[in-house]
């Protein structure tokens, strides 16, 4: 069978050896007839299924794009982020490619400028090296200077898919599952907390950026590149996020006021334009008017990101210090 | 027993030393005009205007090209509002001697906390920044600097101006 590469780059490995890499992984009979070797992913258009790239030494097999799990943007394929295998110990790795992109984050009716930044997701790697609650990977330019991330795979679930499958009723998943969730809340809380001591922010922090890791047990916060220009509190934007979280995460997923509407429920009367989410003006920050057995003390969380609130967190200590007051007792 | 009135009674602070906090916003040129119009006709005041550039890490930027025009442009900009508000002090009555223009390029979580940095080096009794008037949303997710500073300024007076 002629077999052969459609480029000629200089690189470590000869494409017969690399064509005995994809074999050992793929089986003999799998091995693509032809593949480019890619050093320099400047194009990242140009990598395809089955092509090698080569980063620090190491060959990877390319596999599928990702897909944008973004609300509104679903199933949007993110090109710059692939699947891969590393050829050498056959380990499964996310590579994501250097997209440099201006983004209008939306948040509410609110429009700021954000930027990806793999240089920042660079930096955070090496910060959370080791740590349990961060996507672990490492970062190393292609020989034409790109930053490119080669991360370990996480098998496993999103976070807030965790939640929904727990209880029939939210007062049973209240008690006999949000104490559990609220302590590896409180983790997460501590490693943003982590980032921020040490000058980072994660960027976008959202319920579907937290994977629960199958071979480890460990959470972990995903996807750090986003960076935006910050001038009054670097913390501001990770702490919404932050809120989100906690507030879904007390509701059993998020109550809105249409969800009140279709249901023809009787708290739409006990709630005034304060209960609600300061920037999702039709989701309920004051659980409590729904839940009543919701303790006083966790509630007062969740009023600081409700339109009634005269006071907002501004770091992660403030947040954690409440998070320990909160008790709850069936 | 006569009264110094060059110190501020106070504060303890060295002198009658304001410092103006500003940016090239609409609502810093009301701060200095404020200033102007209040102690421009006194004696013994001394100004600083202080113009803080909050410089992104260098991740923030593609390369280092990208990153040097950003700082130019701004420290540009800066220089001009800047001279505009020093002749505003001056033609309110300061003498030119007694007006300082400062401008910092600095890298910290919010402008808040190098305002009051410089404050604390540089001894001033009283600091003057205008309100943004900003949504109470924007201030949940972004901060207030004013807030900020109402907040966390110690051993100073703080106005804000609207």
């Amino acid at each position: 069978m002629e077999t052969q590469a459609a480029n000629d780059v200089e690189t470590p490995y000869s494409f017969r050896q690399l064509q005995e890499m994809i074999a050992a992984y793929l089986g003999p009979d799998n091995v693509p007839r032809r593949f480019k070797i890619i050093t320099d992913t400047s194009d990242f258009f140009r990598v395809d299924y089955n092509d090698v790239v080569i980063l620090g030494g190491v060959p990877y097999l390319m596999r599928n794009y990702t897909r944008e799990g973004r609300f509104g943007l679903d199933d949007e394929p993110k090109y710059w982020v692939r699947k891969a295998i590393d050829l050498k110990n056959r380990e499964a790795k996310i590579i994501k490619l250097v997209f440099y992109e201006e983004i209008d984050a939306r948040v509410g009716d609110m429009v700021f400028k954000c930027v990806r930044s793999p240089g920042k997701e660079a930096a955070i790697l090496e910060m959370v090296a080791g740590h349990r609650n961060f996507m672990q990977g490492i970062a190393i330019s292609d020989t034409a200077g790109n930053i490119v991330r080669i991360l370990d795979f996480i098998q496993g679930k999103r976070f807030d898919e965790l939640i929904f499958k727990l209880a029939g009723n939210h007062e049973e998943f209240f008690y006999e599952h949000l104490p559990g969730y609220l302590a590896i809340y409180g983790k997460m809380v501590k490693a943003i907390g982590f980032l921020h001591d040490q000058g980072q922010k994660h960027g976008d922090i959202r319920r579907d950026h937290i994977l629960l890791d199958r071979k480890t047990d460990d959470y972990r916060w995903i996807d750090f590149d986003y960076d935006y220009y910050h001038a009054a509190n670097m913390f501001g934007y990770d702490l919404f996020g932050l809120g989100n979280i906690l507030v879904f995460l007390v509701g059993g997923g998020d109550i809105t006021v249409q969800q009140l509407q279709a249901n023809e429920s009787q708290h739409l009367e006990k709630l005034s334009p304060e209960d609600m989410n300061i920037i999702f003006n039709n989701r309920v920050a004051n659980i409590q008017k729904i839940y009543p057995y919701v303790p006083d003390a966790l509630n007062y969380i969740l009023l600081h990101f409700s339109n009634g609130a005269n006071l907002y967190y501004e770091n992660t200590g403030q947040l954690l210090e409440d998070l320990e007051e909160v008790r709850i007792n069936a | 027993m006569s009264i110094d009135h060059t110190k501020c009674d106070i504060t303890g602070m060295v002198e009658r030393h304001i410092m103006i906090a500003v940016d090239s916003s609409d609502n810093s040129r009301r701060a200095v005009l404020f200033v102007g119009d209040f102690f421009g006709c006194y004696e013994g005041f001394q100004v600083t205007l202080l113009h803080i550039i909050l410089e992104p890490e260098a991740t923030f930027f593609r390369d280092t090209d990208e990153r040097q025009k950003w700082l130019s442009g701004k420290l540009e900009e800066a220089k001009k509002v800047m001279d505009e508000y020093r002749h505003i002090l001056l033609d309110a009555g300061f003498p030119e001697d007694r007006v300082n223009v400062r401008i910092d390029t600095m890298r910290a979580p919010s402008v808040a906390d190098c305002i009051i940095k410089e404050q604390e080096e540089m001894k001033c009794c009283t600091i003057v920044i205008g309100r943004r008037g900003i949504s109470k949303k924007e201030e949940f997710i972004f901060g207030s600097t004013s807030n900020r500073i109402i907040h966390e300024a110690k051993k100073c007076a703080v106005l804000v101006i609207e």
